[in-house]
């Protein structure tokens, strides 16, 4: 994941460093307003730790060991301004020391793994977490699922800063000059590794150190978790829930309408997406269609809006538009649904579960 | 530092392979290293890593004789310049010249290519293999492969050339990486990059995190030590694995959180308002100004020669 230098070029790097040094600069003030003086011994053994938790090798459920980035741990402990100086410096020892990770390319990877992971990460546990007691599964469950999230949006945003290399810098010839993968394969690819073993890697370091913490040691957890109950009995009064299946919900369809633009940034269409005789056959190297996908296209055609649209073809615009609506009315029904099934679960086990202080 | 690092290290026995008893009798086959071997062995190879760089670093030789805040300033205006190449021919042309600079830095050429290849370039030689035939990167094939409804498919002009460009790129990139972290002593570095402006409150955050690296890997090399000494059975149980690495992991949060507020209060004991001041002051001599010249003369060399030789 972390990106050497020569993979990206030193435009991509200048950009990345754009985002990256005012936000340094906005942590280190952050984080001092806090506290003039604690800062700095706090921030430095928190570093000194993000570095060694980089080598601890987890063994993971297929059988192989993959070592966790951290950054979400200490986002949830510490607050993420603090997690971002934690993990940069980490990087910086990495790539200095060791030669892992560029120099140039500090930038980009402290956006990825120092900004980014901590940052999404900590949102995602907040999400998740809601105010439920500090020692219930939710809100271990929350720690993972965020660590989870955390590492493959910065894999996402690596595959991304790498995948449109080709198409930006070339020689005449058309050779990319710097890393060769398109969009259409680092993403994937990334998404591969991370949606299996390293977030696997990830969210069982962020959910078990979370957990040893809320059980052991909950003063470590005091700066970000004020006032939340250690455990259901402390409850100060019982409040709404705050994660309903309607708010889940919202969530998930706001988090889709933002990432609407993906569709924009790829590449292409999909193949052969609207009918055979549309693809560039010379292009692809082709003689002709290929017989199972002439016979297979047109398998399935009892739709109610083929092609987003009426079948007698009138008011094409209204018919997309109406597409759309019931498009995200059955996605939004379905995480609905899903929500629902998970807090009744959730409650259920709740209930069934005797007390521990 | 180094007679304290040596302490700590973790003892050879440890991080030795062990020879497996197989069932068959052959014995001799080695076991694939549990998650407590790969860390220990990690834990020891970061130690003797930087003992090694420590070590050279002191050793007298060109590099080590010039003012760390030029060889921050070159490294970055060098890394620019090769960042901006179009031809694999100026690339490899600069790779030689961090050879050159190696020999002359008293480091031996053996270990210095091996210290840069074997882990990025080698990885990303690899990595770029596909990216040579004509499904990853289109263009003109010069060695068919395979034929695809009449097109010749296999490898291209263009992705021949992109796999050149970028391993040599990285090789590059890293040599010169490598060449300013092992001739400059890590503190001496440190002081550099504050007197070239980075903000005084993460020049002492990186120099306290370097310091307290060793300590809590001290901490974390004991955890394993008597995790290891407590292991009998050779069989995997991956569950009380994960456990006892997220509850180590949770126990250093714990050790290294009393261990921020102790060095807190003994800094503010002795006088820390949160400021710090450093002795330290860097005077450039005559050589740095020869070798300021010779660096912007090479970066202009290679922006430059890459322009001549054609876009």
């Amino acid at each position: 994941m972390h990106i050497p230098d020569g993979y990206l070029s030193p435009q991509t790097c200048a950009a990345a460093f754009v985002v990256a040094v005012p936000t340094w600069a906005v942590a280190a003030n952050r984080v001092t307003r806090v506290v003039k003086t604690r800062n700095v011994p706090t921030l430095a053994v928190f570093a000194a730790l993000s570095f060694l938790v980089m080598m601890f090798n987890i063994p993971i459920p297929d059988g192989t060991t993959a070592h966790a980035v951290g950054a979400v741990i200490i986002a949830i402990a510490l607050g993420p301004w603090a997690a971002v100086i934690a993990v940069s410096v980490a990087l910086l020892f990495q790539a200095l020391l060791f030669g892992d990770g560029g120099v140039l390319a500090f930038g980009a990877n402290a956006l990825n793994l120092a900004i980014l992971m901590p940052f999404i990460g900590y949102g995602v546990y907040r999400l998740i977490a809601g105010r439920s007691p500090l020692t219930s599964t939710r809100r271990i469950a929350a720690a993972a699922i965020a660590g989870y999230t955390g590492i493959n949006a910065a894999a996402l945003a690596t595959a991304v800063e790498m995948g449109i290399q080709p198409d930006l810098f070339h020689t005449a010839s058309g050779a990319p000059l710097y890393s060769p993968y398109g969009l259409s394969q680092t993403i994937p690819a990334m998404a591969l590794a991370h949606l299996t073993i390293a977030g696997a890697a990830e969210a069982i370091l962020t959910g078990g150190v979370f957990a040893y913490l809320a059980r052991t040691d909950p003063a470590r957890l005091a700066a970000t978790h004020r006032d939340i109950p250690a455990t259901a009995g402390d409850a100060p009064a019982p409040r709404a829930r705050r994660l309903t299946p309607a708010r889940m919900t919202l969530g998930f369809v706001a988090l889709m309408v933002l990432l609407t633009p993906l569709g924009l940034l790829a590449p292409g269409g999909a193949f052969g997406e609207d009918a055979p005789h549309d693809l560039n056959l010379r292009e692809l190297g082709l003689s002709a269609i290929p017989a199972g996908l002439a016979k297979y296209n047109g398998f399935w055609s009892h739709t109610l809006l083929a092609d987003y649209g009426f079948s007698d073809g009138q008011h094409a615009g209204l018919a997309y538009l109406l597409s759309a609506i019931i498009g995200i009315a059955v996605v939004a029904a379905v995480i609905f649904a899903i929500s629902t099934l998970i807090e009744r679960v959730a409650r259920h086990r709740e209930v069934g579960k005797p007390e521990t202080a | 530092m180094s007679s304290a690092v040596q302490t700590r290290r973790a003892p050879d026995w440890l991080l030795r392979g062990e020879a497996g008893l197989g069932p068959c009798g052959c014995g001799g086959t080695r076991r694939k290293g549990s998650f407590l071997e790969k860390t220990l062995s990690g834990g020891a190879g970061l130690l003797r890593q930087v003992m090694f760089s420590e070590d050279v670093a002191g050793r007298p030789g060109l590099l080590q004789r010039l003012d760390p805040r030029l060889k921050a300033v070159s490294l970055v205006v060098l890394l620019v310049a090769v960042g901006l190449v179009h031809h694999v021919s100026v690339l490899v042309g600069a790779y030689a010249c961090t050879l050159v600079l190696a020999a002359a830095s008293k480091l031996s050429i053996g270990f210095f290519v091996k210290r840069v290849w074997l882990f990025v370039p080698v990885f990303t030689g690899i990595v770029v293999l596909p990216a040579t035939l004509s499904i990853v990167t289109p263009g003109e094939v010069v060695l068919p492969l395979w034929h695809w409804h009449g097109a010749p498919q296999g490898f291209t002009a263009q992705g021949l050339t992109t796999a050149a460009l970028v391993v040599s790129r990285v090789a590059t990139s890293v040599s010169l990486v490598v060449l300013l972290t092992l001739t400059t002593p890590w503190t001496r570095l440190l002081a550099a990059l504050r007197a070239l402006g980075v903000p005084r409150i993460f020049i002492l955050i990186i120099g306290m995190a370097y310091r307290y690296v060793f300590l809590l890997l001290g901490t974390v090399t004991e955890m394993y030590e008597a995790r290891k000494a407590r292991t009998v059975s050779g069989g995997r149980h991956d569950r009380a694995a994960r456990r006892f690495v997220t509850a180590s992991a949770g126990a250093l949060f714990g050790r290294a959180g009393h261990l921020s507020e102790e060095v807190h209060m003994a800094m503010v004991a002795r006088g820390y308002r949160g400021n710090a001041r450093t002795l330290h002051t860097f005077r450039l001599a005559p050589a740095d100004a020869l070798a300021a010249a010779v660096v912007l003369a090479a970066a202009v060399a290679i922006y430059g020669g890459d322009l001549l030789l054609g876009r």
